[in-house]
């Protein structure tokens, strides 16, 4: 169980973090700039915060009140840096052995030799860092912090110097990991697909402060504001007005939002992600079922295996962005018409208070 | 990891080195020669082989090679710390601090000479609070470590600063989360990371104490076996019935020993592990 509750000005910007996790992984994300590597600096000991307290499994390792800060070589935490600086004179093995100077030789032996084989790394152990790939020297700097026992993982965007294939596979590994050490770990990044993969929380920061803190599908689904919703990737963010029954005006257009169960009153923002959005044969003669309403395509992007389509509405709606699979965009023949009707299924839009 | 320069390799544009190759060979000349005719003489005079085995060159041979050991074994100590605070503590005045490690490095060591008379001589600045202790320390041995420490340590301290600064500091926080207190990390990471310049600077400091004169002469004099280090020898057996001959031999044994520690000290810095990355 990991809990902070920190603050620190640094000139301009300040940094306010509270969250607490048990064995589970929260991922810190965020644009750059937004506090993140601040974060794990101050849970290691290496920013020393203004005010609040961090505490690790019931142990304090820093509290301003009760004058108590644990310098870092005492916290038992494994902390990989984002450059990884794994000492360019040591080799591979005497990287990852590095924090184990207390332990017998044969000790630190056979613990070196088990990290190398729990990350792959056999028969790399002489080589120095220059002389390992990307993959390898990250995986180095994920055993080191792992060699000696430790209570909680921090990893600071780990995985941002390679390339997709390999960051797929480490991912993978990290979750197989996770599953094995049974500690907290803290994860930053920027990379939403990487958050949401690696996270049981996720932590959304922006401007030293953490916005929301809830579990991953929460902050996909839910997110708690307009904010949070355009950091995660909601591409449609309406205002509106919510009736307090459960439904809400969106252009002229009433629309019944039934996400949360919750039914504000007033001034609202709503949400509904790209591919939440359903696209319909348009039929003028037709009734228009409930949230649905006609668009037209103003702009069509495709990406391979799916298509961003832009609709304009012709009557009452919103403008809105729709992500579609490329089977469907075939079979629906979307290329080949202009005007089509769109649905915003109730249980897909998410009202927040503005 | 790839550099231009390890792209390119180490061209040269043929029409510049042509033109810069004159200079450089005359200048190349006017090292070797002299040091070439002090082989020659050296083996061209019988005398000259003789004389390498006598007291006089024994004596100063002796003291040279343990004075400016034990001034390097000085800087090292007060040195490499200052090195280390000068490269990394945010302190107040420390421009002035660097000023004053400069200082003997452009002072003439002569000036350096009389400045250590008028602090530790019998009358000096506190050279008579250590004499009423029974403490004399001009004309001893002590004067002699003392005058080349004064003029010496500034290289140590220069070049290891330098080399400490090159040295990221994420690798001793990094050093610091794996549990490593901060002396054991200036131990296993700073200090190794800065080798070249601990290698360097420690040859730098080491010659200059070796080759010392000028501070000597006037804070520790000429006393055979006591103070006359080689450099002063050199001086005495010019001035003596022995002339020319006498310096030859004693300037061949300090030839031989700068070279010999010039190679040493380029396979040491070659061994080590990688300097890339």
């Amino acid at each position: 169980m990991i809990a902070i509750d920190v603050r620190k000005q640094l000139g301009p910007f300040t940094l306010d973090v509270r969250f607490q996790a048990d064995s589970e992984t929260v991922v810190l994300f965020g644009h750059s700039g937004s506090g993140k590597s601040l974060t794990l600096a101050a849970i290691a000991g290496l920013l020393r915060p203004d005010a609040g307290s961090i505490a690790l499994n019931g142990r304090v390792l820093f509290d301003v009140a009760r004058r108590i800060d644990v310098p870092p070589q005492r916290r038992r935490l494994g902390y990989v840096v984002q450059q990884l600086a794994l000492f360019p004179h040591l080799s591979a093995s005497a990287n990852i052995g590095y924090g184990l100077g207390g332990w017998r030789r044969a000790d630190r032996q056979r613990r070196v030799d088990e990290l190398l084989a729990l990350l792959s790394l056999q028969g790399l152990g002489a080589r120095v860092p220059h002389q390992l790939s990307g993959g390898q020297q990250q995986r180095v700097a994920l055993a080191r912090a792992l060699a000696a026992p430790v209570e909680a993982l921090l990893l600071d965007e780990p995985f941002s110097a390679l390339d997709e294939a390999l960051r797929a596979d480490l991912r993978t590994e990290l979750l197989r990991l996770r599953r094995e050490l049974r500690i907290p770990v803290v994860f930053v990044t920027h990379d939403l697909r990487e958050a949401y993969l690696l996270a049981d929380r996720i932590a959304v920061m922006d401007a030293g402060a953490v916005l929301q803190f809830a579990r991953r599908e929460d902050v996909f689904r839910r997110p708690a504001s307009r904010r949070v919703a355009e950091l995660t990737g909601v591409s449609n963010v309406f205002a509106g007005h919510g009736d307090g029954e459960g439904r809400v005006v969106v252009a002229e257009l009433v629309l019944r939002a039934t996400s949360d169960g919750a039914a504000p009153r007033g001034d609202v923002d709503i949400a509904i992600r790209a591919e939440r959005c359903n696209v319909r044969r348009f039929d003028p003669a037709g009734v228009l079922p409930e949230n649905c309403y006609v668009a037209d395509i103003v702009a069509d992007l495709a990406f391979g295996n799916t298509h961003t389509l832009r609709f304009a509405p012709v009557g009452p709606g919103p403008a809105v962005e729709v992500e579609m699979a490329s089977r469907p965009y075939e079979v629906l023949g979307i290329a080949g018409r202009t005007r089509w009707v769109v649905e915003l299924p109730a249980d897909d839009l998410h009202v927040m208070p503005r | 990891m790839t550099n231009p320069a390890a792209r390119y390799g180490r061209s040269l544009t043929p029409s510049l080195a042509s033109v810069f190759a004159t200079p450089a060979l005359l200048l190349a000349l006017f090292v070797a020669v002299p040091l070439v005719a002090l082989a020659a003489r050296s083996v061209n005079d019988g005398e000259v082989l003789d004389r390498l085995t006598t007291p006089f060159v024994l004596h100063a041979l002796r003291l040279s090679l343990v004075t400016s050991t034990l001034t390097l074994g000085l800087a090292l100590v007060l040195g490499v710390p200052a090195a280390y605070l000068l490269a990394r503590a945010r302190i107040p005045g420390r421009r002035m601090l660097v000023l004053l490690v400069e200082l003997p490095m452009v002072l003439p060591p002569t000036v350096a000479g009389v400045a250590l008379l008028v602090a530790f001589g019998r009358r000096g600045l506190i050279g008579g609070w250590l004499a009423d202790r029974g403490l004399e320390i001009p004309f001893t041995t002590t004067a002699v470590v003392l005058a080349q420490l004064f003029v010496a340590t500034p290289f140590l301290v220069r070049t290891l600063q330098a080399g400490f600064e090159s040295v990221d500091s994420l690798y001793e926080r990094v050093s610091a989360t794996l549990g490593m207190s901060p002396l054991r990390t200036f131990w296993r990471v700073t200090l190794p990371l800065a080798r070249p310049a601990l290698l360097s600077g420690a040859v730098l400091c080491w010659t200059r104490a070796l080759s010392e004169l000028g501070a000597t002469l006037i804070f520790a004099g000429s006393f055979e076996g006591r103070t006359e280090t080689m450099p002063l020898a050199i001086i005495t057996a010019f001035e003596s019935s022995a002339g020319l001959s006498g310096a030859v031999a004693l300037s061949l044994i300090l030839l031989a020993v700068a070279l010999a520690l010039l190679l040493v000290v380029r396979v040491a810095i070659r061994q080590q592990p990688l300097d890339a990355a």
